[in-house]
This record gives structure tokens, sequence and C-alpha cells, in this order.
């Protein structure tokens, strides 16, 4: 497979900013910054790699291939860890893939004003090595908490599992510089202050910088907040005998006001069947197990002791099933290693068959979580009749909001796919099935993602539909700030920008 | 195995069909599938080359995809022959794994990266596709039967890898010998001798080889699979000559070389055991046969060797032998903030990359370094590890010792 060469000039321009030896052109660093772990259609995959890699080690040198970048007309595509599930970090037109990992110093650690400023290719579990020593903790703690890096946690808006006690990505970074497609480098945030946490001067531009999916620019440095330690984890995971059952217990948990609470997690029954399916993934329960409720608290221990009582009537009092220490300790303490395993995967004749894991989310409000659980699990099931490369891995609600959890509810159908089976018709009837599931999440009032992003094919389809007005806000936005469409380019439909540019500007010619 | 490409295979070498590409592809698509499919990358923050790199291509997801990619035609070996240098065979990407921790038992399954980097490894060198420095390091090994640790100019042959012991009276041959490593006998003489002297003074009788060889270990690591089964098959019929049953190693690389890969060489392997030598002797100390009065007045803390700490779980007993010495006060990191520390020394990256291992010493030291309660020295119970961290502690002022050269010290003895 040939690969479309950069001008020789062009690489040579990146070598002379970046170096020798951080501008790779080999097939090796090319392919193997194509992809994300959302599956794509592996028969596909060279119709997504870069053709040159940079592994830049300040904003300053990210600025100059990103007016380079400008000067010829080449796509820039950033990468922070690649974990993301919306394909952000895939090049889908080629183009100079600009990877942050390199940059993953700490800057500062502020005592006094309890910041930590660190460079965009840090990873969280590393950072919090390192502030573990101090005293504090920096809490965004996605599943990929070993993996993903804060660059691409901005890049996403991402969201965190304890963030009902500790916010959100947009929640915990008070700042930060980026480089925008243009090459300006700039720092946004609450007002102008680096470590201001909250202003009213001014557009509040912190938030349109966070979750574009790298299509208005690199971020380059970031200073977060530095949350004590918590003296006290509680944990417990409770059982239910229907799904009913779980859902009007999380309500019952969500909405308790307890000011420790950092998470409720509903496990549906298809997400109990999937897991029993061996029984090292998950500690066996009795046969009247169908639906689990798992609950976190944080803080100092006197408050996390008083709360985690509380909590324990709240569930005597809604019927829970305490599932005793065991599950309720190791089960959390494990939860990042958990979320797929392609060994689980079954085919129809109920054989092991290896499975990638695709994980559709979004943002629902509680009361409206029985219905779009079952109209989620239709449209599964409707893709698994008719091809044995489906398998319905079951669904999880965690509470959504930020400091307070209640209300809305990141809620995700967990599909495993037989890709090594796949051809272009599952690949198209996957992608109609995501654009249902989307439509569904709509149609009931909520988002199509809590934390993914939706620019993946399929779902995108959806966005100007959830998005109204926003949407053409969207596009004039991205036509201001990048008018080359340089930066992440075929990302959220967002070439529509640039039509409707050709449209004004031929309406005015006539 | 695809360990065991090497000699027999070697037919297909240079007739440019593919063959062996394929073969290797096939034997491992599967494994690589799992990791490719799932897409975790929870090894990569622990991998102790990636954390210096940080270039995906060095990490274990890429050696995996690299596999796949093959099979579709997108990648040869050619293109990342290279990339696979960028591996210290420390296991812990495979520990880190969710695919290792959550289905092993079940599934019979785990992710096997060390198996993979030495597939390709063995690929790449039965293409014609070579390192220069590992390549010329296993030509000499050939040549001189064991590593060319005291440089590319000083013969390490079998006639000198006694010299360690002299004046220690230690027969030929018998029941049990003491197997030291290439590295130690030549580059660090006072390990095996404190391992000779505390086995004396705790009544182990045993001898040295009439002619010992390199394990081939590095030479089963760096894809020189023919050198290897060429040093283990001398190393077996050595000891079957003297009518030793026992082989006593103080080096992990060449215990886990041993135990791991001997036995597919040789059908009547189980007539030997394999002893570490750390395990003896914190058994010899538990029983009171090794007396340790001698304080040692040092602040410590310990390395845990990848190969005993993440390849083998051995983790335990150095940390029992460390407390037992007098005078010594031992700050101690556990083994799982470990999983990803290393010296950068392992699977001969240090002869290929020189300034890669350096600066993973570096960084272990600098571990070492925040540390609080004055710790003044590293202790490492591995002599290919000790090389790198010895030359990095200097810069650090940080002394690094061998667990056994500490030990026999606190014995009362001088190495």
């Amino acid at each position: 497979m040939a690969i479309a060469t950069l001008d020789v000039a062009v690489v040579d321009e990146l070598v002379a900013i970046c170096g020798e030896d951080h501008v790779f052109t080999g097939r090796s660093a090319l392919f193997n910054r194509a992809r994300v772990p959302a599956p794509f259609p592996a028969h596909r995959w060279a119709e997504h790699i870069p053709q040159a890699v940079v592994l830049p080690t300040s904003a300053e040198q990210i600025s100059e291939v990103v007016k380079l970048a400008n000067r010829r007309g080449i796509p820039v595509v950033p990468r922070a860890g690649a974990t993301g599930l919306t394909d952000g970090a895939v090049p889908f037109r080629h183009g100079i893939l600009v990877d942050v990992k390199l940059m993953n110093r700490i800057l500062e650690i502020d005592h006094e004003d309890r910041t930590v400023t660190v460079q965009p290719g840090i990873n969280m579990l590393k950072l919090n090595e390192e502030l573990r020593r101090h005293g504090y903790i920096y809490p965004d703690d996605p599943a990929s908490y070993p993996c993903s890096l804060v660059g691409g946690r901005i890049g996403t808006s991402g969201w965190s599992l304890i963030g009902g006690r500790y916010g959100h990505t947009r929640d915990l970074v008070i700042s930060f510089e980026i480089v925008l497609p243009t090459g300006e480098i700039i720092r946004v945030g609450d007002g102008g202050g680096r470590k201001t946490r909250k202003s009213s001067s001014g557009y509040q531009l912190k938030h349109l910088f966070m979750g574009h999916q790298g299509t208005l620019g690199i971020v380059t440095e970031a200073t977060l907040e530095l949350v004590p330690r918590p003296e006290a984890e509680f944990s417990a995971f409770f059982a239910y005998p229907s799904y009913l059952d779980g859902w009007k217990a999380t309500g019952d948990f969500a909405r308790s006001g307890l000011a420790t609470l950092a998470g409720v997690v509903l496990f549906d029954e298809e997400k109990v069947r999937y897991l029993r399916r061996d029984d090292e993934a998950y500690i066996p329960q009795p046969d009247w197990v169908r639906t689990v409720v798992a609950v976190a608290m944080y803080g100092q221990a006197d408050e996390v002791r008083a709360g985690a009582r509380q909590l324990m009537r709240i569930s005597k009092a809604n019927g829970s099933h305490y599932l005793g220490d065991e599950i309720s300790h190791g089960d959390w303490a494990s939860r990042h290693d958990r979320y797929a395993t392609p060994q689980h995967g079954r085919a129809r004749s109920g054989q092991v068959a290896l499975m990638s894991w695709h994980c559709e989310d979004a943002a629902i409000a509680y009361s409206k979580l029985p219905e779009v659980r079952e109209r989620w699990h239709r449209i599964v099931d409707g893709l698994c009749e008719r091809f044995d490369a489906f398998d319905d891995w079951g669904m999880f609600a965690y509470t959504n909001g930020a400091y307070k959890p209640w209300g809305d509810y990141l809620t995700e159908i967990d599909v495993g796919i037989w890709e090594s089976k796949w051809d272009d018709e599952m690949w198209a009837a996957w992608v109609d099935a995501k654009r249902e599931i989307a439509r569904v999440a709509i149609e009931s009032g909520g988002s199509i993602s809590a934390c993914h992003g939706s620019c993946r094919e399929g779902e995108v389809d959806l966005v100007p539909m959830e998005l109204g007005g926003g949407f053409d806000v969207m596009k004039k936005i991205k036509r201001a700030l990048d008018p080359g469409n340089i930066m992440n380019p075929g990302k959220y439909l967002l070439d529509q920008a640039y039509e409707l540019d050709a449209d004004t500007t031929s309406r005015e010619e006539e | 195995m695809a360990e065991s490409t090497g000699s027999e295979t070697t037919s297909a070498t240079g007739n440019g069909n593919g063959a062996p590409e394929a073969k290797v592809v096939e034997e491992w698509l599967h494994a690589a599938y799992n990791c490719f499919s799932s897409g975790h990358k929870f090894c990569r923050e622990v991998c102790p080359v990636m954390q210096v790199t940080r270039d995906e291509r060095h990490t274990p997801t890429a050696f995996h995809a690299n596999v796949v990619a093959m099979e579709k035609g997108l990648l040869s070996i050619e293109d990342v022959a290279e990339d696979y240098v960028h591996c210290t065979m420390c296991g812990a990407c495979e520990l880190r794994c969710p695919n290792t921790l959550f289905t092993g038992d079940f599934y019979r399954f785990r992710q096997r990266t060390i198996s993979v980097v030495k597939a390709m490894r063995a690929l790449a060198a039965e293409k014609g596709i070579h390192q220069k420095n590992w390549q010329r390091w296993a030509e000499l090994t050939n040549r001189w039967g064991n590593e060319p640790v005291l440089g590319w100019n000083t013969e390490t042959g079998a006639s000198k890898v006694r010299a360690w012991a002299v004046g220690l009276d230690i027969p030929t041959g018998g029941e049990t010998v003491l197997f030291a490593d290439c590295e130690a006998a030549f580059n660090r003489p006072s390990v095996p001798r404190a391992v000779a002297l505390l086995l004396q003074a705790g009544g182990i009788e045993f001898g040295l080889m009439s002619q010992q060889w390199c394990c081939g270990g590095p030479m089963w690591e760096t894809g020189y699979v023919d050198v290897a089964h060429a040093m283990a098959e001398h190393n077996l019929l050595d000891w079957r000559k003297t009518g030793t049953k026992r082989i006593i190693c103080p080096d992990p690389h060449d215990y886990i070389t041993i135990i791991e890969h001997y036995p597919e060489l040789d059908e009547g392997f189980d007539e030997f055991e394999i002893v570490l030598a750390l395990d003896l002797i914190a058994e010899l100390i538990r029983d009171g046969k090794i007396e340790l009065t001698t304080p040692v007045d040092r602040t410590v803390t310990y390395h845990d060797p990848c190969r005993l700490n993440k390849r083998m779980g051995v983790w335990q007993a150095p940390r029992e032998i460390l407390r037992a010495i007098p005078g010594l006060t031992f700050v101690d990191v556990d083994h799982v903030t470990q999983w990803s520390y290393c010296s950068g020394a392992g699977s001969n990256l240090f002869v290929e990359k020189p300034a890669l291992t350096a600066e993973i010493s570096r960084r272990r030291l600098g571990k070492v370094s925040e540390l609080e309660g004055g710790v003044d020295t590293l202790v490492s119970a591995c002599p290919w590890s000790e090389r790198p961290l010895t030359e990095e502690g200097k810069a650090a002022g940080i002394e690094v010792f061998d667990i056994f050269e500490l030990v026999a010290e606190a014995a009362g003895f001088e190495v």
C-alpha cells in the first residue's frame, strides 16, 4: 500500500522546527498513530494514516507546525493518549499528526493557591503518583485513567467516575494554553487569570475550547485543581431482583444530598448477565440478582463515616441487598480494568469469539432511563439477529452531574463486535444502529454523548438535530478560527462551514 | 513456540518468499488481536521504555498491532524490526494488561508481549535484518562461549570464566554447581564470590562447571536463537558429564532462561533442579545456618529486579534478607509500585541503545533520591541492572550494591 508522501520540502521544514529526532515518516510510525480503541473497520486501516508525525516539545514548535500547515494547506491532527472513543485522534484526511506525548512535564505545584500546572502529555495516574507525595490528588478518573492524557481529556471534555464529588474535566481544568488553528498561542480560562476559578470578564472561552475533538486547536499547557487527598473511601455494591428496583434505588442514593457522594453506577440486567459469563470477571452472585448498583464516597474520614451510615440507612429503607465487603472493595478498586475483555465475546452459538468493545454513550435524564434502556437494547438485538458478529454486553448508567450527582446520567450500551468477520455491509448496519441509538437519546431530551464526543460516523449525522441553531454557530466559529480548515478536518460535519461560505459567496457574486 | 524457530527453520531463510514472516504472524495473530481489539493501552505508562521515549512505536500495543498489520499486508518486518529493540522484557506490560488480569484463569489466556518481541526479533535476524551491535555481541558470544561484557576486544572465554573463584577452593562438578552469569563473572566478581562464601558458610557443597558457557538468555532475547541453542546444549552436556543435578543461579536472567527455555530443548530436563540463590540464601539465614552478625551501617532501599518481581513473582525473599541484616535501615518501596521501575539493562537494550538504558537508570535513581529517610544505598539482586544503576548512582550520590555483597559483609566476609 503506497502512502501519499508529503513534499520533501515540508518534511525539511518540520525537521527545522521540531528537530530531526522528532519527525517521523516511516511506515510503522504512521500506522501506529492511525488508531484509537474504538473499532473502525480494520480492513480500512490504511485510509486513516497520517503522512508525517511530529513529537514537539514546546508550544512554539506546535505553533510553527500549524503555521506551516496553513501556508501549505495540509491538515493537522492533534493526538494525546489516543484512547478516545470517537475518532478525535484519527487522521481522517492524513496530513501532519502532532503527537504531544513528549510534553509530559509537571511545570509547577502551587501549594498556596492549590494548582498544578502541567504539559498536555502527562497521564493522570503518573501525575497522581507525584502529587501523592504532597498529599494531593487530581481527581479526574475516567475508565482510561491509567492511560489517557490531560491534553485529550481537554480535547474531549472528559467525564470522571467520581465527578459527583469532584467535578469533571471541565471543572478540574482551571485554565489552559492553546495553539489556535492559525498558529497563535492564547490562554483561556475563566477570565484572564491563570489560576482564577470564577470570572465574569468577557466571553467564557474555556468551555468553547474543550470537547472540540481537536478541531479548534492544540492544548500545550494546563493549570489544574489540586484537591486534598481524601482520607477515606467508602464503596458499596448492592443487588436487586430487577432493573426497576435497581433504578429506583439509584435515584434514592443520587438524590440523598450527601456531599461526599462521588458517584452511583447502575448495572442493568444484560450487563450482569454479561459479567457472569466467566466467574473470574465478576464475583458470583445468587441467581436472583439481576441488577447491581455501586456507590462510592470520598472525603475526610469523619464526613465519609457519617455519610456512609446515612447511605446504608437509605439502602435498608429501599430494599437494597448489600453484596458484602469483598465485592464492594475489590470491584471498585479494579473499576478501570474491567471495562472490556475481548474474550467475553460470544457468537450466537455461545462459542467464545474475540470481540472488540464498542461503547455508545449518551446523557439521559433519570426519569427516561428505563425507556431508553428498552429502546437501545431493541436496536442492538436487531443487529444481533441480522449478523452473527454483534453481541449485547449490557448497559451502565452513571451519575453525570458535577458536585450534585442527581438529574442526568452518563448512559452507555456496550456492544461486542466480531471485527474480523466484518465486511462493508456489517459496517453500514453498525453505523445505522449508532445513528438510531443517538436518535433515541435526542428524542428522550438528552444528549448524544456525555463523555466520548459525538463525531463518529453515524451519530455525527444527528449533531445538527441535537444542537439546532447552535450547530450553525459552531460552523461560524470554526470558519472564523480556522479559515483554511486545516485543524483536524473531517470531524463533526464541520466541512459544511466552508460549503456555507462558498454558497454565501456565490450568492453575493450573483 | 516462536522461540524455537532457529536452526530447524533456517532453510526458509533468504528464499524471499516471506514464509518465516507468515509463520510468526500465524502463530501470534490470535494473541495480537486480543490486544488490538481491546485497545486498553494500560501497559503504556508502566513501560520503562515508553516512559522515556513517549513514542507509540515502542508500546506493547504497537508490538501487537504490527502483527495484525503484517497479516493485512500493511507492514512488514523490515518496517518494524528496529521498533522491537525498544523493550527490556521487564514484563510490566503483561502484568498491567486487563486481558491478563481478568481472563487468565478462565480462558487460559495471558498477553505474552515478551514472547511476541522475542519472535519478532528472531524473525528479523532470520530475515537478515540485524542490529549491528546485537549481531556483533552474538558473534562474539558464539566465538568465546561467554558474552563480551568487557568490551569488543577483551576476550571472555571459557578458560577465564572461573577467574572470580580464585582462592575459594571450589571443586569442579558434583551434584550441585554454582552457575555464575557472564556479567557478574567478568564484570562484578564480588557477586559470585559473595554467593560462594555464603554457600560455603551455610554448609552447602557445590562445585563449578568444568566449562561454563553463557546461559543463552540474551541470544534468545535478541533473536539469535541458534547461538542460544548452542550455549544451552553445551551447558546441559556439561552438567550431565559431571553428574550434576542441581544448579544454583545467583542471576535472575540465568534462572529464568534456564527454566523457560531449556526444557524446550531437552526432554530429560526434569532431572535437573534449578535453584534461585536468593531463595536458598534466605532459607539458610532463616534456618540460622548463615549468621549475620556484622552490622552494616547503611540506609538502603531495594530495587526489585524485573525478572524476579515482574516475571517470577519473587519479591519477598530479598526483603526478608535485608531485614535480617543488623545495622541496616531499610526503606522499602512496595513491589507493585516497582512494576513501573526498571534499570533499562534487560534484553541487551544497553548494547544497542546505551543512552536509553542510562536514562531509565537515571530515573530509577531519581526515585531513590525522592525517598525520605536519607537513603544512601540502592540494593539490587541482578548483576545486569547493577552496571547502569552504579553508573547513574555516581551522579546521584547513591551507592549501588548487590544484595549478596551486603549479606556477605554482614556475615563477616570481605569480597
